[in-house]
């Protein structure tokens, strides 16, 4: 896949859509937010903000809490105390669909698609975004297959910036791995998302995929101007791409800053490895990432044993 | 006072018996994660063979060979449900129990035809005089030997092997299958102990006061479903709180079934029903059911 | 005859190449794998729609009257599948409103009558306006269902349904003004506007030297019911609502997190089902001419949950072939005891199997060897491809590639 080929830009993609919601794109913080499963503390008092527009990465070791972060603030998990805040409202307070509707869309880890073809998948995505309901799409009113004609057009213009164009039509059960879990950013593209949470949005990837998701996820940022928080244990993407970075350990925050800073942090290091850092066997990326970006020390944090299982 | 008791005591017989099927249901659900529609016919299946052996072998092996011969048929079930549905999904498997169910039942009904089997159990119609209150003897039996083999349950549940599989692999199959426990066989266990204790229930259900063992004991056999779900269904403690509530709301319903007569004729078989409804509206998931946690 | 032309007119349309391919992609997907071309198929469903419309000139009233009887039952089928098929909610009280619907039907179309205890209440609406508020009347009461059936899940669900079909039958019996109790009550025939779907009014009606009495012309409403019951499932399944209601039933989390509102979906799913079933028990009772309570058991529904799981969960065609299979079977076993092996005639005596209960071996053969052999159904065989059921959903891939390419994460 390559991006440089498609045909469509997101900038394209910007003007075309049909709801980007009111005002400018809103903050993201998160205040002392607790939870707890029956006496296991999963995040202990985390507080962090993403700013508007802004990469923002969420890195630890297994079991730190981030994916119990992310379900919390997409509404699949209850928190014990605490708030999200976004756009005026307290996310732990609100039901996922309701959280959906004010335009925070998130991928899975472990891909999480429907039956049916990759456009079904992203039209999904555009269900927050259309209204057709039982009756006028059992009677197909014009205006239901009005809406649904032009809202394919978009997520096939999505489907091309990703580079599932040839796929569209095609069933996700028998697609390769690279490409479902880029449907899965597609759908959460669909959903035209001012907030878009991404877990793990390059694991188990080649490593020209990961480099090619990893310019998507930046040219998405510049083209829509949104703000993305990104749990990845590829630590040459994080450090290329992300604006901030928060790290977490046993679910409590352990460093939070630019990514140069969380580098070279002492917590982190020892969080990682138990010991000062040894330079590690150079990440697949890391040719890439010095290729095009100024980072050099990217393996200066080196990955857990998470991604030597991955790349294995 | 004196009908208020001998309804309680009947309740609590009702609910014994109710106790046995709907761990049944409780034990296949954790273990398979299915509902076992077939339950039924398996519990009529081996009241079935008891009334058929008696005769000729005695009471109680004939309900010990009713019990395997319902186990074996249960572990069949299972067999062929994971046999050919391996990674199927678990509705599907819910479903087949039903397909099953109509075969067993049709076959079953068949066999016993319209009349009423006896059990050829040692109580007959005798009755028990405490005072004023009478009570059957088979109902008593049906309780003690209720708490007998509950207790032995929940002990084999506690501190067994097979108990310790079987919770672990109800928490985390996953899990479980790494540490090495067999799944298959902890199912298929499960299964078989379900499917005997349904042909235990089976023995008291048909007993007296009943007239005998007929193609509706299954039906009743069905009343254990709400009992099941009431108390939430992957919770052992909750099914034998829903049996004895289910229980005591049917022998309330049928003794007063005079003043309850604005409700209708034959209220007492529908109120197990209205009674888990309302429940389900409070708690979605039965009174100790645990509420899932999704896991993304 | 007008109706009649309006049911080819519409099922044409689906047959032609679609006029806006944007809209279907399933059925593009689907179609592009397919050996036939696109013409064939079309041409297959007109010539089977012109059989069917030819029928009536042809065959006895007994095969009429069994191809009503499996009408509504494919109406009724294509509504539980939209429930149990594709939103994975499991219903046993689909005979309940069967129920509703066809004493809905009777007791908004007939007068009322009688005196004292034998007193039958009837509001005496015209017959097709008691039928559409039959309809809306099954849908009224799985609205009143919809605290548990929109916040109950799955089998939770098919246990909770379990209660309708005894509360139901329950009420059947103990509301004797209304239901006409255990022996039930006769169904006032359908009339629109003077033309009556009986033998009479006008009488003697033929065509083409063919006599129409009540069948023959009941067969037409009947064809456009499915085809209308059939259209609107499509049109549903692909559309928004569609999507969202496989995405309810495949993961709840995604969906959620895409903006679906879980609660209202399922429930929705269940209303829309309960219509389906209104509109078949209407039907069944304009067919049956009496409607009696003990047709809708317990029984019944496991009949429903038989066909579509057949058919093939999830699929429209699917679950309209499974209702024919199994709304035909004890009728034909009935009709041919005599010629076969092993068969019992009802009401005679015989060591053989009476045809309800081969029926019902049979399906029930049929329930088990689909789910394990072809858990696609009739549907999936047809395709060719038998689409397990689990193909590509994360449940049966998830494992695989966890231990695969995606390294668990403790997600506690």
């Amino acid at each position: 896949m390559s991006i440089g080929t498609t045909a469509t830009t997101p900038e394209a993609a910007t003007t075309s859509r049909p709801d980007s919601g009111p005002g400018p794109v809103p903050a993201l913080t998160v205040e002392n937010l607790t939870v707890r499963f029956s006496g296991l503390v999963a995040l202990d008092d985390l507080s962090f903000t993403v700013a508007p527009g802004t990469i923002h990465a969420l890195i630890g070791p297994n079991g730190a809490g981030k994916s119990t972060c992310f379900n919390v603030i997409s509404g699949v998990y209850r928190a014990t105390a605490g708030a999200v805040r976004y756009a005026d409202k307290d996310l732990t307070r609100l039901a996922p669909h309701r959280i959906a509707q004010l335009g925070v869309a998130r991928t899975f880890q472990n891909i999480v698609l429907t039956h049916g073809t990759v456009a079904d998948n992203l039209m999904l995505g555009r269900h927050r975004l259309t209204r057709a309901g039982f009756t006028a799409s059992a009677l197909r009113l014009p205006h239901t297959v009005r809406e649904q004609r032009r809202h394919r057009e978009r997520a096939a213009e999505i489907a091309d910036f990703l580079g599932l164009g040839p796929a569209f039509d095609k069933p996700v059960g028998g697609l390769a791995y690279g490409d479902r879990k880029r449907v899965e950013m597609a759908r959460a593209l669909c959903m035209e998302p001012r907030l878009l949470l991404l877990d793990e949005p390059v694991a188990g990837m080649h490593p020209t995929e990961r480099s090619a998701m990893a310019e998507t996820i930046a040219r998405v940022r510049d083209a829509l101007n949104i703000s993305i928080l990104i749990v990845e244990h590829d630590m040459g993407l994080i450090m290329r791409i992300a604006d901030s970075v928060t790290v977490l350990d046993f679910g409590r925050l352990i460093a939070d800053g630019p990514p140069e800073r969380i580098q070279n942090d002492p917590a982190v290091i020892s969080a990682y490895l138990g010991t000062p850092v040894q330079d590690t066997e150079p990440e697949p990326e890391s040719a890439t990432a010095t290729d095009t970006s100024a980072d050099t020390a990217e393996a200066t944090v080196p990955d857990t044993e998470r991604d030597s299982e991955e790349t294995s | 006072m004196i009908k208020l008791t001998e309804t309680v005591l009947n309740g609590l017989a009702l609910g014994s018996v109710y106790a046995l099927i709907a761990l049944g249901f409780v034990v296949i659900f954790k273990a398979s994660g299915v509902m076992n529609f077939a339950h039924g016919s398996l519990l009529l299946f081996g009241g079935y063979v008891t009334a058929r052996l008696h005769d000729a072998i005695g009471f109680i092996p004939a309900v010990l060979v009713g019990a395997a011969l319902a186990a074996a048929l249960a572990g069949l079930v299972q067999l062929l449900a994971t046999r050919g549905l391996r990674g199927a999904e678990i509705h599907t498997l819910t479903i087949l129990t039903i397909g099953v169910d109509v075969l067993l039942s049709t076959e079953l009904n068949r066999q016993v035809g319209a009349d009423y089997l006896t059990m050829g159990d040692p109580w007959g119609a005798d009755v028990t005089r405490l005072g004023s209150i009478t009570v059957a003897d088979a109902r008593i039996a049906g309780i003690v030997v209720a708490v007998i083999v509950i207790g032995a349950f929940f002990a084999a549940f506690r501190w067994s092997r097979w108990g310790l599989s079987m919770r672990s692999a109800a928490a985390d199959p996953e899990a479980a299958a790494l540490m090495g426990i067999r799944l298959d066989r902890v199912r298929l266990i499960a299964w078989c102990v379900a499917g005997a204790l349904a042909a235990l229930a089976a023995v008291f259900l048909a007993a007296f006061p009943a007239p005998g063992l007929d193609r509706t004991t299954s039906q009743i056999a069905l009343s254990a479903f709400p009992a099941a779900i009431l108390g939430g269904m992957d919770s052992a403690v909750g099914a034998l709180i829903g049996s004895l509530v289910i229980g005591l709301t049917a022998a309330m319903a049928a003794g007063y079934q005079n003043e309850l007569s604005i409700l209708g004729a034959g209220f007492s078989d529908v109120a197990p029903y209205l009674v888990m409804v309302l429940v389900l509206l409070v708690r979605p998931t039965g009174l100790f059911g645990s509420k899932e946690l999704t896991r993304v | 005859m007008s109706d009649t032309r309006d049911t080819t007119g519409t099922v044409d349309t689906v047959a032609a190449p679609a006029p806006a391919p944007a809209d279907s992609p399933s059925v593009q997907a689907r179609w592009s794998d397919r050996l036939s071309p696109r013409g064939r198929r079309a041409a297959t469903l007109a010539g089977g729609v012109l059989v069917l419309l030819a029928l009536p000139f042809y065959v006895t009233s007994f095969w009429l009257q069994t191809g009503l009887f499996a009408m509504a039952a494919v109406i009724g089928a294509i509504g539980l599948n939209l429930l149990s098929g594709t939103t994975g909610q499991l219903s046993l009280g689909h005979a309940f409103f069967l129920a509703v619907g066809a004493y809905g039907y009777v007791w908004l179309a007939a007068e009322p009558s009688g005196t004292g205890s034998s007193t039958l209440y009837g509001l005496g609406l015209p017959p097709v306006l008691a039928f559409v508020l039959a309809i809306v009347l099954a849908g009224a009461a799985g609205g009143l269902f919809s605290p548990i059936s929109g916040r109950l899940r799955g089998m939770y669900l098919g246990i909770a349904t379990l209660a309708l079909v005894f509360l139901g039958h329950h009420m059947m019996l103990n509301a004797p003004h209304v239901t006409g109790g255990f022996n039930g009550r006769s169904v006032p025939p359908l009339d629109i506007l003077g033309f009556s779907f009986t033998d009479t009014s006008p009488d003697g009606l033929a065509v083409l030297g063919v006599p129409f009495g009540g069948l023959e012309r009941l067969w037409y409403v009947g064809l456009t019911l499915v085809a209308v019951a059939w259209l609107a499932a499509r049109n549903i399944l692909r559309g928004r609502p569609g999507r969202a209601l496989g995405a309810v039933r495949d993961s709840e989390v995604a969906a959620a997190v895409m903006g679906v509102h879980l609660t209202r979906y399922r429930a929705s799913a269940f209303i829309v089902s309960s219509m389906y079933a209104g509109a078949a028990g209407a039907l069944l009772a304009l067919v049956f001419k009496r409607v009696v309570p003990d047709h809708f058991g317990l029984l019944l529904s496991i009949d429903y949950l038989a066909m579509i799981v057949i058919g093939g969960l999830g699929s429209v065609g699917g679950a309209a072939c499974g209702a024919v299979f199994v709304a035909l079977i004890p009728h034909l076993l009935t009709k041919y005891a005599d010629d076969l092996p092993l068969l019992t005639a009802p009401g005679t005596t015989g060591s053989g199997v009476s045809p309800g209960d081969a029926a019902r071996y049979l399906y029930g053969t049929a329930i088990v060897l689909v789910l394990i052999f072809a858990p696609g159904g009739l549907a999936g065989l047809a395709h060719r491809r038998p689409r397990r059921k689990g193909e590509g959903s994360p449940r049966t891939r998830r494992f695989p590639l966890r231990t695969r390419t995606t390294p668990k994460e403790h997600t506690p």
